[in-house]
Order: structure tokens, then sequence, then C-alpha cells
């Protein structure tokens, strides 16, 4: 393994970031409990602002720290919440399958991401609250794909109480993500190792792209 | 008519089993921790020295507070350190309405508070709904689903986004209003909501929660400049490892401490919020952040954060934190930092003052510290 200094001092070989939005109540937090911890809590409190949990996965054999952001889904903390869009490498849109709003704002959400993220942002649709009764589901799961379709986007029904696909959905935009940045880097002329300096999504963005690597 | 039925509709949901609460209400974390036997309570000279205190106080405000006014126009100095010492919990409630001005609020608008709660609507209803459940949850008042302390709760943040439909209801109010919640009545409640947002006695807080949260910005701009000014070292940590402080200070403006912090701190701090004004946030963020500099400075940003919005037991005691807090002078930068911010965003002159709320007979209390 490769031994500079700043090599050695990392403990993990691509660092992503990610970022949680989506209509309030439909369970943000909670996905991002069940990935980070592994736990479920009926009494959770409200996300006011921005909140982020780390999680070290492993990926073909490489270590990929995943820093995620959490936000407050209410349209009023947008101006704070906006600011976080531009350091995410990808994003999750989380709607809540017995909730028909929240299904019908993503549109809203993927304008939010076209205004403020990065063009190349990795995004995936997550339809969550997929354990409810079928009684109470409101988007049925061939609408839900039929709109990532539309956007040429992954998507996964989740639940954050039941653990149902919470993985799956995670490792997946992760895996893209990579594959994305290992690209670039092989692409790029430039082959000196960069410092993997632990930056973070909220300030301006642009140096966060190169912090993404480390070949 | 129609919109009182559809608040009788909620059914109880099922009464939580007992469980070990602490002295304020809140279900205990951590069950295996020895419980706290009678003897173990408070120590003797402890309850003796609670009782002078109250017995001054009781003297101090009168019956219902007839005195109080007049106590405050004479010496607003005693009141003032009174308050910085802590209001006993009994009086809390009492004298929160007093030193906020909402008792004069309520007394000035019988009725109103009962015709928001049961002819009004709200187009903020289901926002408010879905948050309930979300807002203290481990207090035993509002653990019930559906049950008096929820109920009370969407009440009170429903009255109020119908009585201000430019704000309406805003995640974060729900902490506030819980907070008041277990210490006055509903209507007493809402009207000191009002008297805080309208700015009765102090600034209008409104701006913490109107489009696009301009007070948020605001508070944040100023607290940035200020931790440089103060903690320079931790001013370039922070700007090295581009912290920025929406990360972790925004739920202090927003709720005032109520969102996360340890009770008690959140009551002293309240006690000194209410009597003086916001400058008690950020001398208590400032003083938090001096309490633990010499770990911060050192941690990488991811523990940063992490740290900023996990603060240590020992640095959330009110009796240690608070006089740090009191010992850091922020009044005059304040307002110049306030100007400063103004003038770089291009904003018109303030028009703070005359949007203040004519409490005819509320005391406007010296702020500075």
């Amino acid at each position: 393994m490769a031994a500079t200094p700043a090599r050695a001092r990392a403990d993990y070989d691509y660092l992503i970031k990610l970022l949680l939005i989506g209509d309030s109540g439909v369970g943000k937090s909670c996905l991002l409990l069940r990935f980070s911890d592994g736990s479920f809590t009926t009494s959770f409190i409200t996300t006011i602002g921005i909140d982020f949990k780390i999680r070290t996965i492993e990926l073909d054999g490489k270590r990929i720290k995943l820093q995620i952001w959490d936000t407050a889904g209410q349209e009023r903390f947008r101006t704070i919440t906006t600011a976080y869009y531009r350091g995410a490498m990808g994003i999750l849109l989380v709607y809540d399958v017995t909730d028909e709003s929240s299904f019908n704002n993503i549109k809203n959400w993927i304008r939010n991401i076209e205004q403020h993220a990065s063009d190349n942002v990795n995004k995936i649709l997550v339809g969550n609250k997929a354990d409810m009764d079928e009684s109470k589901r409101a988007v049925p799961t061939s609408k839900g794909q039929a709109l990532a379709d539309e956007y040429g986007i992954k998507f996964f029904e989740t639940s954050a109480k039941t653990n149902l696909n919470v993985e799956q959905v995670f490792f997946s935009i992760a895996r893209d993500i990579k594959q994305r940045l290992a690209e670039t880097d092989t692409k790029a002329e430039d082959k000196t190792i960069k410092i993997n300096k632990p930056d973070q999504a909220g300030a301006e963005g642009e140096a966060s792209q190169k912090s993404a690597c480390c070949g | 008519m129609e919109k009182k039925r559809a608040s009788d509709e909620f059914e109880l949901g099922p009464v939580p089993p007992l469980r070990p609460v602490d002295r304020f209400g809140f279900l205990k974390q951590d069950l295996t921790a020895p419980l706290e036997g009678p003897t173990k309570t408070r120590p003797i000279d402890e309850l003796e020295r609670e009782e002078k205190k109250i017995r001054k106080w009781r003297k101090m405000i009168g019956v219902g507070g007839s005195d109080w006014k007049h106590y405050v126009r004479r010496k607003p100095h005693v009141v003032k350190r009174r308050i910085r010492k802590g209001i006993p919990d009994c009086l809390r409630g009492l004298v929160w309405q007093l030193i906020s001005g909402s008792r004069d609020l309520l007394l000035m608008n019988p009725g109103v508070y009962e015709q928001l709660v049961i002819y009004e609507t709200s187009a903020s209803e289901l926002d408010i709904i879905r948050d309930i459940s979300r807002t203290f949850p481990s207090h035993v008042f509002f653990q019930q689903r559906h049950g008096p302390g929820q109920r009370s709760l969407y009440n009170v943040l429903k009255a109020y986004s119908v009585y201000d439909r430019e704000v309406g209801y805003v995640q974060g109010m729900g902490f506030v209003a819980g907070l008041l919640l277990l210490y006055m009545s509903e209507e007493d409640a809402f009207w000191l909501l009002v008297a805080l947002l309208k700015g009765a006695v102090h600034a209008p807080m409104e701006g913490l929660y109107l489009v696009g949260l301009p007070l948020v910005q605001q508070y944040l701009f100023q607290l940035e400049q200020l931790v440089k000014e103060h903690l320079p070292k931790m001013g370039q940590h922070f700007s090295e490892e581009m912290i920025n402080p929406s990360m972790y200070a925004s739920q202090w403006f927003i709720t005032v401490f109520s969102y996360s912090f340890p009770f008690p701190l959140a009551l002293r701090i309240w006690d000194v919020f209410l009597y003086e004004g916001v400058q008690i946030v950020f001398q208590v963020g400032l003083a938090l952040l001096r309490f633990c500099h010499e770990d911060l400075v050192k941690l990488p940003f991811e523990k940063l954060v992490h740290a900023l919005r996990n603060f240590p037991e020992d640095a959330m005691n009110p009796d240690t934190l608070l006089p740090l807090a009191f010992s850091i002078k922020v009044s005059k930068r304040l307002e110049e930092l306030k100007e400063e911010y103004r003038k770089r965003n291009g904003l018109p002159e303030s028009v703070l003052h005359n949007k203040q709320l004519h409490s005819s007979n509320s005391e406007p209390c010296s702020a500075s510290s």
C-alpha cells in the first residue's frame, strides 16, 4: 500500500458526501439512523436545520467513508439547506409511499437540485415506509419506478423500520459515485496523489470534488 | 364548530407504561442508573435555601404578580441579579409571563385565543400534526399520542399560525411552545409566543421564522464574527476546517436552546433570555465554545461538527456555564455587527423598534450586561 504520510493518515480510500432531501416527515432521519447506527426509534425529534452522520463501508476492497448530511424537510429551511447541495456527490430523494404529496413534491426537489447542486451529482429515488399496510399505501411501486425512469435514476422502496433495502440504497449510490470518481481519475493525466482532506458539504463545494479520490 | 369536532376526533393512544422520570418530567434515559431514593433527592440545607429563595421571590412579585412592576421599576438590578441566579421552578411560569409582557397581552385580548383555536382553520395544520409527536417525545406530558400535552401543543401552534399567517408554522416553534406549556396554560403560552415573536419587550423574534429565515442568517453572521473576535484561535481553526455556523448554531437561535440541551440548562437560559433578550444566546454559545476551547481546536472537521452538536455534560452545568456567559460582553459589538450585516446585504434601515408591539404596561428591561 502507498505509504505517503497523507495516505497513511487516512482511514479510507474514498470520501463520499451524500445528502438526504425530501418533504418533512418522510423518514430521512430514520433512514440515516438505521444505516449509520443500525437502530430505529419511533420517538424521533424533528430535524432543525442540518445534521450529519458517518459510516465507512467496503466496496470492491476499497474503504469508502460516507459522510451523510440530513436536512430539515420544511420548505422554510431551504435557505439553510440548499447551501449544502453543492458539496454533495450524491443525493437521496426521499418520499413516503403513504403520502402522495411527498411523492408529487419530488419534482420540486429535483428542480432544487438542478439549481443548487453540481451538474454531475448522482441521484437516487427512495420510497420509504414500504412496510406500511397496503391499505395505507398512496403511491404504487410502479409510479415510483416510472418517475425514476423518467429522470434516469435508480429507485428503491425502503423501510427504516424493518430495515428493508436500507443498505441497498446507500451501497447502490455509493457504488455509482465511486465508479464515476474512478473514471474521472483514470482520465486525469495527473497521477499525483491528492490529499484526502475530509472537508465538508456546507462550504462552497468547489474544493470538495477533488477530495473524494485517492487512487 | 367544524373545527372543534375535528380536534375531538383524536383518539387517545394507549397510556404509556410508567417509567421513571427526572425532576422535570423527562423519561430517564439510563435505566440502569441507581434510582434516586428519598434520602438522595436533595440535601436538607439545599431545600432550606430553596425555601428562602422562594419566600424572597414571592415578596418581590406579590400575589399573582401585583407588586412586580413596582418592584422592577424600583430595583431593576436586584431583579436582574435574581433572575440570573434562576427563577424558582414553582414561580417560573408566572414570572415568565410577567417579564415577557405576555400577561398584558392576555388581559388586553380576552377571548381571542379561544376564537383562534375553535373557529379558524390554518394552512399549516398538517405540518403541525406531523411534528407533534416529534416534539419532546421523551417528556411524560407530550409522550401520549393525542394526550393532553400533544393536544395543547397542537392548539397553541395552530392558533399562532392563524394569528400570524405570514409566519404560519415553522419547525422549531414546537420546542419553544412545548417548553412554555410545561409551565403555563395553553392560552398563556400562546400569548407568550406572541410577545416574543412580535416583540412586546425585546426585538421581535419573528424574523427567525419568516420566509428566508432572515434573522437566523443575521445571527449566524454575528456569531461567526464574535467567535473570530473572542476566540481567535478557534475562529482560525473553524475557517481552516470550513466550519459554517449553520452546522451547529441554527437551532440555538431557532429554539433558544430548547431543542437539544439539558432541560435544567435550557430553563436557566430562558429565565435570562426573557428578561435580557437574545444576547444571552450569543453569550451562552460563546461560553460553551470557550469552555471546550482546548478540545475543539484540536479536532478535525467531522469530529468537530459532532462535538459542536454534543457538548460534554460538565460544559452544560448552568452554575458554571452561565457565570462564564455573563462575563462575555457582547451587546455593543452585536449592534455594530448587525449594522455591518445590514450594509453588506443591502438591507433597509432597521425598522425593528417601530414594529415592536405596544404592550402599554410592560417594563422594557435594561438589556445591557
